[in-house]
């Protein structure tokens, strides 16, 4: 198989970044997701490695071989597109045969081929529909047939699973990410949806605004987001932000709520405002804890059931809404005072005027 | 109270109600009045002609003589198929090798310019609205004009192809290149139609599919042959059947051209016909009979280009 790696690439329309001049190093066999918003250039990163798109600077090295201004075609890659780009005038038989018969291989080879992959993806009923006449997730086994064909060195897939439904890009992904693991396939896998990104990644690359904002495992970009972007984007909702004033080991909240912090973090956080100074306060809905006697003062504004769980919506005044996670059999009327306490594990600190993550010197 | 009160109101609703009633049975009218003068002219001109005339093709019958038509059952088409078949033969095989190189120097030459037109350029838009101005004259004047550019010593069309300085080839009066003369005509003519649906199937085809290709290592031909050809054949089937209906019809370039000549070795179906019909002894009849032939033949091409067009659709 192969490792991918990109070395300060970047794509430039006239002055205008779409990607900023991007590192990453994609190991053998390992599936990375790029993550972001629309137009944030992940999309564009992805064609500028499979080469359907030509880099403005930087270079791509594939298995360690420079590979930016070679054709897609001999790179020895295989890309799925998110309208899947079947041949709509050929069956499905066809299409998966195609990339091979471009390539000139003998008929038996083809037709052995083409079977093997489609018992893999237990597709072999629909062989001799057209792509016109196949539900969207068979469109998709075709797609991933074609890709798969030809055992390329590595697989690139842009959104593979945003023209599916719902209910269906479950299946799917569960498909995708099975396949990934017995053929122990390179992947680079485009997406916008932060839950896909958690549930298929081996590694998360968080982009926004044409640029890397982290790159880590799920766990990481989940647990220890870089700035406020990435805390803002994964989890939904995204991690509770509550802006506050540090004074000596003491965040003071809005409406005279303090909060203290925890100590293991008090010297990084000295260090950071000088003892002094505005600070944003991040925890995940679950780190929060209702109690009767908590530390910090909120009011109920909504209530939702998810079913497992209850999200509380509680405000801390300023206009502050904050998301915490309650046992289902919790039921609070609205506007009923209550307290919290948050998981001295699970608090991250944000610098409000650079974004970035405060990072404790000892870690909590 | 309220239904007395309809009751003492009604006289006067109904007072009210024939304009409304008039304008309601006016509709009808008028969508009457629109069709009536359509459906007279269609009768007259298109309906009453295409089965008098298949009456006429078995009768013995000219249109300037004083008989009446006689019943004659099928002569007229015995006469066509068997004891006159000679000449008549030599008519459809020059239709049918005009409609051939015709057609499909225009499917070569039309899709060849669009695929060079593919891709916009600067002037791309210009230079394909110029391409098709040939398409947009009135064949008689087409004609009239390249009876002049053909001319061999007036006419610059040799000088164009080559340099004789004792004269080149005669082409509207030499045997072997009357018909190639009205060829290249008809090619000149209607090329840039054949372009023009190709131009729309071409830009029909997505984008993706070329990425796709590309990615799936296909060569530039091999795309060629297995997207681009198979996705614009539909279009290139229709400009077939649309050529080879005219090219049966081949009149108006042949007349204002070579008039059939010389001799007769240009003489297409449709000239035949014309000189049967309208010429010396009118002999409507046998021209009638003749006329069936001809939509006899270009329905079954039709048909079977059509079903062509449905497999390549469906497949």
């Amino acid at each position: 198989m192969a490792t991918i790696e990109l070395i300060n690439v970047e794509k430039k329309f006239g002055d205008v970044h779409a990607v900023k001049p991007m590192n990453l190093t994609v190991r053998d066999g390992e599936f990375v997701v790029l993550l972001g918003p629309s137009g944030c250039g992940k999309t564009t990163t992805l064609r500028m490695i499979s080469g359907l798109e030509a880099v403005t600077g930087g270079q791509i090295l594939l298995n360690g071989r420079d590979v930016t201004w070679e054709r897609p075609s001999d790179r020895d890659i295989a890309f799925v597109f998110q309208f899947f780009a079947l041949y709509s005038h050929m069956t499905a038989r066809e299409n998966i045969a195609f990339p091979l018969q471009a390539q000139g291989e003998r008929r038996e080879v083809v037709r052995q081929r083409v079977e093997d992959v489609s018992r893999l993806l237990r597709m072999e009923h629909v062989l001799d529909v057209r792509p016109g006449a196949l539900s969207g997730g068979d469109q998709q086994r075709v797609a991933l047939a074609r890709a798969l064909v030809r055992h390329p060195a590595a697989f690139l897939m842009d959104e593979p699973l945003g023209a599916l439904d719902a209910d269906f890009r479950e299946t799917m992904r569960a498909e995708i990410k099975r396949l990934h693991i017995d053929q122990h396939a390179t992947t680079v896998y485009v997406t916008h949806d932060q839950i896909e990104a958690m549930a298929m990644g081996d590694r998360i690359v968080v982009m926004s605004d044409a640029d890397v904002q982290q790159v880590g495992t799920p766990a990481e970009v989940y647990h220890d987001p870089a700035n406020l972007f990435v805390a803002r984007f994964i989890g939904s909702p995204g991690m509770n932000l509550v802006p506050g004033r540090y004074v000596r080991g003491v965040l003071h909240l809005a409406e005279g709520a303090t909060y203290k912090v925890p100590d293991a973090w008090a010297p990084s956080l000295d260090a950071a405002t000088r003892g002094d100074g505005d600070l944003i306060l991040g925890f995940r809905p679950e780190a929060a804890t209702v109690g009767v006697d908590s530390a910090i003062p909120a009011t109920v504004y909504a209530t939702d059931l998810h079913g497992g769980y209850t999200m509380l919506h509680l405000e801390l005044g300023n206009n502050t809404i904050i998301h915490a996670r309650t046992t289902r059999e919790a039921k609070y009327a609205i506007n009923t005072p209550v307290r919290f306490d948050l998981d001295p594990a699970m608090v991250r600190f944000f610098d409000p005027a650079t974004e970035a993550a405060i990072i404790p010197e000892v870690r909590a | 109270m309220s239904q007395a009160n309809a009751q003492a109101l009604s006289p006067q609703s109904a007072a009210a109600a024939p304009p409304r009633q008039r304008r309601q049975t006016s509709d009808r009218a008028i969508a009457w009045l629109f069709i009536t003068p359509t459906i007279v002219l269609l009768v007259v001109m298109n309906i009453f002609p295409l089965f008098y005339s298949l009456y006429l093709s078995f009768n013995d019958y000219s249109v300037i003589g004083s008989e009446p038509p006689k019943w004659v059952a099928l002569d007229n088409y015995e006469k066509i198929l068997t004891s006159e078949r000679q000449r008549y033969w030599h008519n459809f095989t020059v239709t049918g090798r005009y409609a051939l190189l015709s057609v499909g120097l225009q499917l070569i030459l039309g899709f060849g310019l669009a695929m060079l037109l593919r891709e916009k350029f600067r002037g791309s838009g210009l230079i394909t609205t110029l391409i098709l101005i040939p398409m947009m004259l009135s064949p008689v004047v087409v004609g009239l004009f390249w009876k002049l550019i053909f001319d061999p010593s007036k006419g610059f069309f040799n000088y164009l192809i080559y340099t004789n300085p004792r004269g080149g080839a005669e082409w509207l009066s030499d045997p072997t290149l009357g018909l190639w003369s009205i060829v290249i005509v008809d090619v000149w003519m209607w090329s840039p139609f054949v372009m023009l649906l190709c131009l729309s199937g071409l830009s029909a085809i997505p984008d993706y599919l070329y990425e796709a290709a590309a990615i799936d290592r296909a060569s530039a031909w091999f795309q060629f042959r297995r997207i681009t050809l198979p996705q614009v054949m539909p279009l290139l089937l229709i400009a077939v059947l649309f050529r080879t209906i005219e090219a049966f019809k081949a009149f108006d370039v042949v007349m204002g051209l070579t008039g059939g000549g010389p001799g007769d070795t240009t003489e297409t179906v449709a000239v035949r016909l014309y000189s049967e019909a309208f010429l010396g002894k009118f002999r409507t009849g046998e021209s009638s009979a003749l006329a069936y032939i001809v939509l006899i033949i270009i329905i079954a091409i039709s048909n079977l280009y059509i079903r062509a067009l449905n497999r390549a659709r469906e497949g």
